[in-house]
């Protein structure tokens, strides 16, 4: 039981037939936070259980003119506030490699659902890694698209100026079906991006910036492998890694102050009613000086021209999406001890500046440990070059076959 | 960044002024993980007096 799905109800039935739409008889659904106006959006908490959306999501409204069908609201970690999958109010979602483990959150069902094989994408959200985290965890294809590149309209805010969508799917051509879709301008959502006007999906790798030594270094032995194994199919640049811890720190500022700030209302008025690991972290962000959060703001257009002055000519650059062995539930769960903050740090630890940076970001996966437990790399783009990415993770998966591997409890 | 440290007592006014309760202790715990994201920037000082958050959007879509 790997407690994907929420609830089975088939919200939309979608279309069929060769004019019905890019996404014609495909089944998908979604983390339990994008809306559809008359149905129940949890959000994965026990203080929006039963909550009836007034609203349609922009992404499902484009779904649903492309002909997908959408069958179900998916498992998440707390109002998409926590990296692991564990849910106390849902229960946890398990990974479908192996029901200890975890399935890195916070879009868990997402990940699960898909490398299980029971629908053939779904949306999730990625503010510090939830989209690429399940992505890697789970053994499947995850995009995080640019900030501003895909509509936020109708779908649970949790960091304005962090949160953007994007698919979860096996391959990165699946990913690239349902990303040409969704993206776009919004007038509902208005820090979509007038330009570029058109959605590109595909494009072309030159070369890919990567930093070996700092992955040999810093992950673990077999991540680092499979990581590096997987950098032979690119042409490789070798540059000075980003700073990640500083920029991570820097997102999780912003993360943290925008967070309390939209659940204030709840945090004064019922507290207990938020896990205690949630209502930890927007603890945190009540304490994060506004001066604190607004420098480093300030700072966030800066370190993107420092990244793409880093990336070169490269296109893109490769990392490892997880750099330690994935965690089982339990270590990372309520019982988890003194060693579950370092833990999660270290799940964390690439993910969170690619969102500080707003730009997008590839996870596909690219082996398995001793354990037999998925590992991912991704590939971090420039600003609007998703469709760079979708290429390049194209041409890895025709050369590989790791994202056609299907887990133990599938459907398939 | 990297101002003054927070201590617990801090902490614990800062959200007390913001109306929002805290458990006995729970400062405590707060204090260090507050902290250590008040990290040194080595851009900080580069950074021209005109520019704020919105600057960001235009450096994303150029």
């Amino acid at each position: 039981m790997i407690n994907a799905f929420v609830s089975t109800e088939v919200r939309f039935a979608g279309a069929n037939g060769p004019n019905a739409g890019p996404l014609a008889g495909k089944r998908l659904a979604h983390k339990d936070m994008f809306y559809r106006a008359g149905k129940v959006s949890n959000c994965g908490s026990k203080i929006r259980k039963g909550w009836v959306a007034g609203e349609t999501a922009a992404v499902l409204e484009r779904l649903d003119a492309a002909g997908a069908a959408d069958i179900g609201t998916l498992n998440m970690s707390e109002f998409a506030y926590g990296p692991t999958g564990h849910n106390d109010h849902w229960g946890d979602c398990c990974n479908p490699w192996n029901t200890e483990y975890i399935t890195g959150g916070s879009s868990s069902g997402s990940g699960a659902a898909v490398a299980a094989g029971l629908v053939f994408a779904a949306l999730g959200s990625d503010t510090g890694g939830s989209i690429r985290l399940p992505a890697s965890a789970c053994g499947v294809t995850g995009l995080k698209t640019t900030w501003g590149r895909v509509s936020r309209h109708g779908a649970m805010p949790l960091s304005h100026s962090l949160d953007t969508i994007g698919p979860l799917a096996k391959s990165a051509d699946d990913c690239a079906r349902v990303y040409g879709v969704i993206a776009g301008r919004d007038a509902r959502d208005p820090v979509t991006a007038h330009a570029p006007d058109k959605v590109e999906t595909d494009g072309e790798v030159r070369s890919v910036a990567i930093s070996s030594a700092w992955i040999r270094d810093n992950a673990h032995p077999e991540v680092a492998k499979a990581v590096l194994e997987a950098a032979k199919h690119f042409k490789l640049v070798e540059v000075e890694p980003p700073p990640f811890d500083l920029l991570s720190a820097h997102c999780l500022t912003v993360m943290q102050a925008e967070a309390s700030a939209q659940h204030a209302q709840w945090m004064r008025e019922r507290p207990q009613d938020y896990s205690s690991a949630v209502r930890a972290r927007l603890e945190a962000g009540f304490a994060i000086p506004a001066a604190q959060y607004l420098e480093v703001l300030r700072l966030r257009g800066a370190w993107l021209a420092q990244f793409t002055g880093l990336l070169g000519k490269a296109d893109a650059y490769l990392a490892p999406t997880i750099a330690v062995p994935l965690p089982t539930r339990e270590q990372t769960g309520p019982r988890g001890g003194a060693a579950m903050p370092r833990l999660l740090a270290e799940v964390t630890r690439l993910t969170r500046w690619v969102n500080y940076l707003g730009v997008p970001a590839l996870s596909l996966p690219c082996g398995f440990d001793s354990r037999g437990l998925p590992i991912g790399l991704q590939l971090v783009g420039r600003p609007f070059a998703e469709g760079t990415l979708l290429a390049a993770g194209r041409a890895y998966q025709r050369a590989t076959d790791w994202d056609e591997r299907t887990p133990p409890a599938s459907a398939a | 960044m990297k101002g003054s440290i927070m201590d617990a007592r801090t902490v614990e006014m800062m959200l007390a002024a913001q109306g929002v309760p805290l458990a006995p202790g729970r400062a405590e715990k707060l204090a260090p993980g507050v902290n250590a994201l008040n990290v040194d920037d080595p851009l900080r000082a580069e950074l021209p007096f005109e520019v704020d958050p919105t600057t960001y959007t235009t450096v994303l879509r150029k």
